[in-house]
């Protein structure tokens, strides 16, 4: 049976006053993919994460989330996103609860008690009444993920979610995306400079260089023909590594 | 409209929860004591009357609209705008499931509120000073007039919110746009000294227009005449700030 498409992603091109950007990123993700984003720094994989969110505008093309599109229908379509960009942002003058609390109003199926399980669920109950602004970056990037999936929503995209975080922390998050979705059937976007974690949490993987998509595949497959994702990626930059930059 | 008041509830939170709004109310209730002081100073040192029970509300209000009222618009505009760039927690805003229209009338209706409940407790404040301090009579009429004067008050300090949410657009710090804010604000109110036969029409005059609602002759045409005007201005500086908010990348 055929998958639900979750995400669609259609000639996304975006070219920044310095020539760096984003050209022509086609892409689907289907219900319950726990999809990783690989490229190196500035390959362009937080600028397609912000079009996905909306917070900036492509030159051409389109982001539809279960078919809405991002440009034309935002509310509808964000209606069913969490997310992190770039870094987890709270407001730093707000208690990790009443941060949560400002989330928590956008959706009729959030409780007290649901704000208190993703608190749980990320470890920062014990932190619910301190202001964020004397967290560490890891208290902030679990807070950030406790906000991302504190409304149920069916697509989670996650801008380095492990950044700041411990090995203890990346583990409690790993198996808290896993169990999301299996259970939950949560679609998961990540992009990630930690090629390993990639490698244990994702089940497609998309290379990203140069503001170009180079190649999506299966882990599974690409763990059958390489002995790493990190091969796998070194092998797909270096073979398409003379590929000119989208504005060249 | 659910998500407009989800917006807006959200805005009044962080407003509420800033020390900002805070210091605001503070200083707003150091304005009535020192001003009450004032008048009694005067009264006891060079035995003036000074100003009466329903005169000293008035005296408030036309020392506030021209200072402390236009700063606290502009620091709290500033807080909501360029403070939230700055802070990058204008991406936690923008990624929820709300229009950005929504999200930019949701801050703007919560500084309007926020001038308004500084208004208000002016006004309840400085009327318990003037009748508790300075007795005399009062008529009805008087105390509506009063209350008729700070009502009305709230509108050009809106379209000076609008002025500060469109430069606050416009440049990325916090610190430039409150110097440009009081170089403008500077700079308008010397431009209606300078052409005072001009002056009608600028937005820093406006701000004394409660003067032409409680004159014994009703001057309906010149209310009306600057009432448009403020029309005027408030739909070109929301329609503006709002332009420009929604090409801002993130």
């Amino acid at each position: 049976m055929d998958k639900e498409k979750v995400i669609e992603i259609q000639n996304l091109t975006k070219r920044y006053p310095n020539g760096r950007g984003i050209e022509d990123i086609n892409l689907e993700i289907f219900k319950g993919d726990i999809f990783g984003f690989l490229g190196p720094n500035g390959a362009g994989k937080t600028t397609a994460m912000k079009i996905m969110t909306g917070l900036i505008r492509p030159n051409r093309g389109d982001v539809k989330i279960f078919g809405t599109s991002v440009m034309e229908e935002y509310e509808k379509a964000m209606a069913s996103v969490g997310c992190i960009i770039e870094m987890a942002e709270s407001y730093p003058y707000l208690t990790a609860y009443e941060n949560l609390r400002q989330f928590a109003r956008y959706s009729s199926q959030v409780s007290r008690q649901r704000i208190e399980e993703v608190l749980e669920l990320t470890g920062m109950l014990k932190f619910k009444d301190e202001k964020p602004k004397k967290f560490s970056l890891g208290m902030k990037q679990r807070l950030g993920l406790a906000a991302a999936i504190l409304t149920h929503p069916k697509v989670v995209i996650l801008d380095e979610p492990l950044n700041g975080l411990d090995v203890e922390g990346m583990i409690d998050i790993r198996n808290l995306i896993k169990h999301l979705a299996e259970n939950e059937q949560t679609t998961f976007f990540i992009s990630s400079h930690l090629i390993h974690d990639v490698e244990l949490t994702c089940d497609r993987v998309g290379v990203i260089y140069n503001g170009r998509m180079l190649n999506v595949e299966s882990t599974e497959n690409i763990l059958r023909n390489y002995a790493t994702l990190e091969n796998y990626f070194v092998s797909e930059v270096e073979r398409n590594g003379r590929i000119p930059n989208c504005a060249g | 409209m659910a998500v407009f008041q989800i917006a807006l509830v959200n805005e009044l939170e962080k407003l509420y929860k800033k020390k900002k709004a805070l210091a605001a109310v503070i200083l707003s209730l150091a304005v009535i004591i020192l001003g009450q002081l004032g008048v009694l100073g005067v009264r006891t040192g060079f035995g003036i009357r000074g100003a009466g029970n329903i005169a000293f509300p008035m005296l408030v209000l036309s020392v506030v609209v021209n200072t402390i009222l236009p700063l606290f618009t502009a620091l709290v505009t500033i807080d909501s705008f360029s403070g939230e760039f700055a802070q990058n927690t204008m991406r936690i805003t923008l990624t929820r499931p709300a229009s950005r229209f929504k999200i930019f009338m949701a801050k703007i209706t919560a500084i309007t509120l926020f001038i308004l409940t500084i208004l208000v407790l002016l006004l309840i404040l400085s009327l318990i000073a003037g009748f508790l301090f300075n007795v005399s009579s009062a008529t009805a009429s008087d105390v509506l007039k009063t209350v008729l004067a700070y009502a009305v008050s709230i509108l050009p300090q809106f379209i000076l919110a609008l002025g500060i949410v469109l430069i606050a657009n416009l440049f990325k710090s916090g610190v430039s746009v409150f110097f440009i804010s009081i170089l403008g604000f500077l700079g308008f109110k010397v431009l209606g000294l300078v052409f005072s036969q001009y002056a009608s029409l600028l937005p820093t005059t406006q701000l004394d227009w409660y003067t032409l609602w409680i004159s014994n002759t009703f001057p309906l045409l010149k209310i009306l005449r600057q009432f448009l005007l403020m029309v005027g201005y408030a739909i070109m500086l929301l329609t503006a700030g709002f332009y420009f908010f929604d090409k801002k990348e993130f």
